[in-house]
């Protein structure tokens, strides 16, 4: 072990065992997160939700992977083919770069970059185009339609997004997301910043195309949007990537809103999952609570609404600061 | 040849590939997907010069803004993916190879004049003291040394969102 070591330098033995984690990890959560969601939504209406296959309906997701390994990958015959099979790789670049940045806590983090949080907002651009390349090698009007909607909706929601997070950025004086999460020993930043949180959160569960946000791949209109024409493991990478996005999207509101790791009594791992799967199933309530919204009305939401209060907010904060 | 070195000729061969396929390919998506590879490289090398925060401002600006309008655009044109490819002819190759070489004998003669003496001999780039830029000196220089650039793109800005209320007023005034 030393000899590896030495040879190839503990900081890349270190980046092989954090990835190799990370991909552990986001197998893992999204196996828990079908199976919560499918009791969330069945407790929501007053069923059960699956309890068949293992304790409490456990080891269900498990059953779910094996059934869309085993499918046959088919391929339409009129697709774009580069762009066709490029799709689901690419959906994956930005939630894999995501967890490398994130802190799971004071000493779990794959690499602490100084410019941590424009990283991930760097990166989760690059989701769009690859339901970009979805939607238009598909060849499919239902998978296009899907594509131009969600170009519509990233192009509004990126931007209250990024600026509920500045006032935190402005306050800490970092782009760091661990200095962050250090600045909330005190108060959480959510008791300073509500209005951002708020605004941060809804933007959230729209870039992740969340109902009541899920235009892209609206069942009742679309089909599945931007995914129609996928099936079998190439399906299942979508449906990874959504779930891991939903965590990222929970993960980020904790560092910067509910003091990440930072908690009494309990080691820090523990409170930072804890915290983000609350979120996590905040999401999914809202998911079984509301009906989706109209195209119209998600952009003016966006365009009338979260970016005008957003940077009515900033400008208090930086107001404040000065003081 | 060591991983950085590995690491670096992808970068350029994603940079210079991408932009190829911007300007030859014969699809407008694939021409899209070319200059995102091609923005992506360019945010790469950025990050061998040591300044990951330009590198990530690259790809958030134009990745995540700039090329997503541009897909916007393409979209609203509707699909197109039905019509016959059109290739870069040669005379439009030519022609995209004398303005690159125009605008690169210029760049070069710019960076020479204005920098050709400061420039540090003999010592790498990465560790003379220019390379060593946080995002408080950029800050600071804004609003400094830099302000009047700085306060006439924001001019611009203005100019270019009243062009775009006005355009979109017109044209729904005409319905």
């Amino acid at each position: 072990m030393e000899q590896i070591g030495n040879m190839i330098g503990w900081e890349t033995v270190k980046m092989v065992v954090g990835l190799v984690g990370v991909l552990v990890f986001v197998v893992l959560n999204a196996l828990i997160l079908t199976w919560a969601e499918r009791k969330v939504a069945g407790h929501m209406q007053r069923r059960i939700g699956p309890k068949e296959v293992g304790p409490y309906g456990l080891i269900q997701p498990i059953a779910d992977a094996l059934k869309l390994l085993g499918k046959e990958i088919l391929t339409p015959r009129e697709v774009d083919k580069p762009l066709y099979y490029l799709a689901p790789m690419i959906i994956f670049v930005p939630v894999l770069v995501s967890f490398v940045v994130i802190p799971f806590d004071a000493s779990l983090q794959v690499m602490d970059i100084n410019v941590g949080i424009l990283v991930i907002l760097a990166f989760s651009s690059l989701s769009v185009f690859s339901i970009l390349m979805a939607g238009w090698g598909s060849n499919n009007k239902y998978a296009l339609i899907g594509a131009i909607r969600s170009i519509a909706q990233n192009i509004a929601y990126e931007i209250p997004l990024l600026l509920a997070l500045l006032p935190i950025i402005m306050m800490t004086n970092s782009f760091s997301l661990k200095s962050i999460v250090e600045a909330q020993h005190g108060l959480w930043f959510v008791v300073y910043q509500p209005f951002a949180f708020l605004i941060y959160f809804i933007a959230g569960v729209a870039e992740t195309n969340r109902t009541p946000f899920d235009l892209p791949e609206a069942e009742s209109e679309l089909v599945a949007g931007y995914h129609t024409e996928y099936s079998g493991m190439r399906f299942a990478l979508f449906f990874l990537a959504e779930y891991t996005n939903i965590f990222i999207v929970s993960a980020i509101a904790v560092t910067f809103f509910l003091g990440g790791y930072q908690g009494p009594f309990l080691p820090g791992i523990i409170w930072f999952l804890l915290k983000s799967y609350l979120l996590v199933f905040v999401i999914m309530w809202l998911r079984w609570t509301y009906p989706r919204v109209r195209f119209d009305q998600l952009l003016n939401i966006s365009w009338k609404a979260l970016i005008p209060l957003s940077f009515i907010n900033l400008l208090i904060t930086g107001g404040l600061l000065k003081l | 040849m060591n991983l950085g070195e590995i690491i670096f000729l992808i970068t350029v061969v994603a940079t210079l590939g991408g932009a190829a396929m911007a300007v030859l390919s014969g699809s407008i998506v694939y021409a899209l997907l070319g200059l995102v590879a091609a923005m992506f490289g360019i945010a790469g090398l950025y990050i061998f010069l040591n300044s990951p925060f330009l590198s990530m401002m690259q790809i958030l600006i134009y990745v995540g803004a700039v090329s997503v309008l541009i897909a916007f655009a393409i979209m609203l044109i509707g699909p197109l993916y039905r019509k016959p490819k059109e290739w870069t002819t040669v005379g439009k190759f030519v022609a995209a190879l004398g303005v690159a070489l125009v605008s690169l004998f210029t760049f070069v003669r710019f960076v020479m004049e204005t920098f050709g003496d400061t420039l540090p001999q003999g010592v790498p780039l990465a560790e003379s003291p220019s390379f060593k830029i946080t995002t408080k000196e950029i800050g600071r220089l804004f609003f400094n040394d830099l302000v009047l650039p700085f306060e006439l793109i924001s001019l611009l800005v203005v100019v270019a969102i009243l062009g775009a209320i006005m355009l979109a007023l017109f044209s729904r005034g005409n319905k």
